[in-house]
């Protein structure tokens, strides 16, 4: 039997909480104080604007495409350079892949692509340049697909709420919840302090991963429950870190190869794909962490609270 | 082996059976023309992957909530003329007021009071009462009609795109609306995106109009025009919107034209074909439109008899020929002009009565092969029929059919490697019973892809990371159970018994676990359009192949793996 950890592991995460609390607290204050302040870098999905990918022979550098657009009069123009591909193959076949983007109202956006033609299409032969790709999202459509977007994230925190409520009960599902809003606001944070660009395949990962986040999250709350029923004499202390422990080495495979899948997924896939795995990479391991240290921790609290409220309760009903 | 456990293995085999049978015609790329495999269907790519027009069309829905309730307005009074009820006046107001409920002011005798009360009450389910004084009525278009209104707008709008699409020859267009004021089109593989756009944006409003050349002439009022330009520091820039300048100068000539009169442009071309943004000439026209394309019977393309330049000829229908007819023969010697989405296209002299109901329209100058096209396209969009609405283009991708090549040899790369990685880890951490784990992932992989190609679900860049993604997610299943395997195994039981009790105490583990995952796939699907669909829609047939593969398929195996460990007389499992 191979095994990474010991199936007698015992460490002592639960004694060690406050601190993690602390961490967690600080990170999940400073994303969201980065979020009204610095705010993400929102894609043209969300902003709205016109983006069009280019490939032009390998002669034309970005200093020339700049130059050679900057004269078609193209409103907030920006040219970034995304690829090279075929060289080595000789000169001839070697091009080079550039993102034009630009901003305005509705009408010109429109014009973006055919503009971009226009100039091209001056020096260059049909075939020997190629418009790839072009995006163009209004500015009204961008700001309302932004708001559907963090709503969507507030509709599936809703449904696992729901669903958590109903299958453990209010000791669990507020641990669960929050620590996958935990998730998506650290991750957040993350594009915020990279300025990674947020667009809708990085808004999709992020509802993927409120899905899956959960997972660990269950797997560590199936055991409490359990010991829950077969230990009654433990407190909620020791129960909580036995199941931690117990679950440890699951928690840590499951992860991990999910890590693989997205660690490929970021390395070969490319363009979209990319952006996605990203994502998911940097979920993953603030989810597997929020599970072990923040949802169990939640679980404990809570059970003291509802035990003191019952305590109250039954004092109260014994003076009446 | 039991009874039951061939009746398993059975189904099993079916089921593989199917899968390979649908995903057969897409992994080997069977020419479906000429093989003689039974089964053609191939999995359908998002546009994403084999390029094509993505475009999210809002309908405007101003102007058609305008135009109901000017119609309303002029039918109520017919409606009191004709019941002999008294009024003062019947005014539309919109100012204050949300786009889609203007109201009417019906101004009476105030003892007439009951009797219109009554009138409107009987007659009118389309009209609200807002508010009333002494007088004076406030209506409003009621909340039925209005959701009517939209309604049979969209659909409409629908349909018509479908007509002109269809027209156009795209194969396998989906129009479809999104919410309750958007159009959503996608389009794969078209190559004239530009045309294709065109086709689908215009509104295609054919109206006939008299060009009321006796208040003010041609020169007039191209003199007031320019005026009202200079005066106003008010020009037109290429790529700003023709229709929002030309609503500004009626706007500004308000007073300076007679009522009920307008001022519209004819564009003019330059040489290359190409409309000239500072030149276009200035009609006054009656506003009444004697005429429109709702008429129309037929369109085609034809040529002009003197300089062999492509037109459009168009017949009416009998209602609108006999109009046609009428207005010919009160207006002869004056002009009537063909307008086309509020453009004028022409504005030839009346020379006699116009019986018959033919016409034609004339494109202007151009280069033979462009014009051609035009003429084409108009002539398409006549005979389709005008949109109920004018639509805006809120969102449009494009895909280039090299980039969707190389997206997806990147994105099947990128999955093998995720899938291989996580094949030989779980081979190498359980042995034997990893490998068990591995047989049951790949043909899970086999089942969503089976399940994608049979629901004709749609395949996208983002699916094809979720398929990757499912794996990972899957095989989590797998090591839930294994675990809780050992656990029982160190707890001294036998190979059997720690089979048996990891597997049913892993699954509330696991049903929990892809329920969640679930939920967050369906608020993407319900969410997300297009390539985020399509990941919405692998993540979910994912998440129930998994659960079949992890608790029916690995459980199977493990049978006949724990039978092969009893024969020999063996306590070891390799997990």
């Amino acid at each position: 039997m191979f095994q990474f950890i010991r199936p007698d592991i015992k460490v002592d995460f639960v004694g060690k909480r406050h601190f993690f609390v602390a961490v967690s607290v600080i990170a999940l204050a400073a994303s969201i104080v980065l979020f009204f302040t610095k705010g993400l870098n929102y894609g043209i999905d969300f902003t709205g604007g016109a983006e069009v990918q280019i490939q032009v022979p390998h002669a034309w550098d970005i200093g020339k495409v700049r130059a050679e657009l900057t004269t078609a009069g193209i409103k907030g123009l920006k040219v970034q350079e995304i690829g090279l591909a075929g060289e080595g193959a000789g000169a001839q076949s070697a091009v080079r892949q550039f993102l034009v983007k630009a901003q305005g109202d509705a009408g010109s956006l429109n014009q973006t692509s055919s503009t971009v033609e226009q100039v091209l299409l001056k020096t260059l032969k049909k075939g020997e340049y190629e418009i790839q790709r072009v995006d163009v999202v209004g500015p009204a459509a961008g700001s309302s697909l932004r708001m559907s977007g963090f709503l969507s994230m507030l509709y599936a925190l809703i449904c696992i709420l729901i669903y958590v409520t109903i299958r453990f009960d209010f000791r669990y599902s507020p641990g669960a919840v929050i620590a996958l809003f935990h998730d998506a606001v650290i991750t957040l944070g993350i594009f915020i302090i990279t300025q990674k660009q947020f667009d809708l395949q990085v808004l999709a990962a992020i509802l993927a991963l409120i899905g899956y986040s959960n997972n660990d999250t269950i797997i560590v709350y199936d055991r409490v429950r359990e010991t829950t029923q077969q230990h009654p004499e433990m407190t909620i202390e020791q129960i909580v870190n036995k199941a931690i422990n117990e679950t440890l080495a699951r928690t840590i495979l499951t992860s991990l190869t999910t890590f693989f899948t997205v660690f490929a997924l970021w390395l070969l896939g490319g363009g979209v794909i990319r952006d996605f795995a990203f994502t998911l990479m940097v979920g993953l391991v603030v989810g597997t962490y929020s599970s072990v240290f923040i949802a169990s921790t939640i679980v404990i609290s809570l059970t003291h609270f509802y035990k003191k409220r019952e305590a109250r309760q039954k004092l109260a009903g014994a003076k009446a | 082996m039991t009874k039951n456990w061939w009746a398993k293995l059975s189904l099993l085999v079916f089921f593989v059976g199917l899968s390979v049978v649908y995903v057969y015609p897409t992994l080997s790329g069977l020419d479906v023309e000429k093989s003689r495999f039974p089964f053609k269907q191939k999995i359908n790519l998002g546009l994403d992957l084999q390029g094509g027009l993505y475009m999210v069309l809002g309908v405007d829905f101003n102007k058609v909530f305008k135009d109901v309730v000017d119609r309303q307005g002029s039918s109520l009074q017919d409606g009191m003329k004709e019941k002999k009820i008294e009024f003062k006046s019947v005014k539309t107001v919109r100012d204050g007021l949300p786009v889609e409920d203007p109201h009417i002011v019906v101004e009476f005798d105030a003892a007439k009071r009951d009797e219109l009360y009554k009138h409107i009450k009987k007659d009118y389910w389309t009209l609200r009462f807002v508010d009333e004084k002494p007088g004076r009525f406030e209506l409003g278009l009621s909340r039925e009609y209005r959701v009517d209104i939209r309604d049979r707008t969209m659909n409409q709008s629908i349909e018509v795109i479908r007509n002109r699409i269809d027209e156009f020859g795209v194969t396998e267009p989906s129009i479809a609306s999104q919410g309750t004021d958007r159009v959503v089109v996608e389009l794969p593989g078209v190559k004239e995106v530009d045309r294709a756009k065109d086709l689908i944006g215009k509104t295609a409003k054919l109206e006939f109009k008299i060009v009321n050349d006796k208040a003010m002439n041609p020169g007039q009022v191209a003199e007031l025009v320019s005026k009202i330009e200079k005066d106003n520091n008010l020009f037109y820039k290429e790529g700003q919107k023709f229709s929002a300048y030309v609503a500004r100068i009626n706007e500004l000539a308000k007073g300076k034209i007679p009522e009920s009169n307008e001022i519209a442009f004819e564009r003019v071309r330059t040489v290359t074909g190409q409309y000239d943004p500072n030149q276009r000439i200035a009609y006054l026209l009656h506003s009444k439109t004697e005429v429109t394309g709702d008429d129309l019977q037929d369109a085609n393309v034809s040529f002009d008899q003197e300089n062999r330049r492509p037109i459009v000829t168009f017949s009416l229908n009998p209602r609108g020929a006999s109009m046609f007819d009428k207005v010919t023969g009160e207006h002869v010697k004056e002009r009537l002009a063909i307008v086309l989405d509020n453009i004028v296209h022409s504005a030839p002299v009346i020379q006699t009565r116009i019986s018959g109901g033919h016409g034609q329209i004339t494109l202007g100058t151009g280069e033979g092969d462009q014009l051609m096209k035009e003429a084409k396209d108009l002539a398409i969009v006549l005979r389709a029929g005008a949109l109920p609405a004018q639509l805006d283009f809120l969102e449009q991708r494009v895909v280039g059919p090299s980039l969707g090549q190389d997206s997806i040899r990147k994105g099947v790369l990128a999955s093998f490697v995720g899938m291989l990685a996580v094949f030989l880890f779980i081979m190498f951490y359980y042995r034997v019973s990893g490998v068990i784990a591995a047989t049951s992932l790949l043909l899970n992989v086999l089942f969503v892809l089976g399940i994608l190609v049979g629901l004709e679900a749609t395949l996208t860049l983002p699916g094809i990371a979720g398929i990757a993604l499912t794996v990972g997610i899957a095989v989590d299943s797998n090591i839930v159970i294994y675990e809780r395997i050992r656990e029982e195994l160190r707890l001294g039981k036998k190979p059997q018994g720690a089979v048996e009790a990891g597997f049913q105490k892993a699954l509330r583990t696991i049903l929990d676990a892809n329920v969640t995952n679930a939920a967050a796939a369906v608020v993407l699907l319900i969410y997300g359009t297009g390539p985020i669909k399509g990941f919405a829609v692998t993540m979910l047939i994912g998440i129930i192949t998994t659960l079949f593969s992890a608790v029916f398929v690995s459980k199977l195996i493990f049978d006949w793996y724990l039978r092969v460990i009893e024969k020999k007389n063996s306590d070891t499992i390799s997990i």
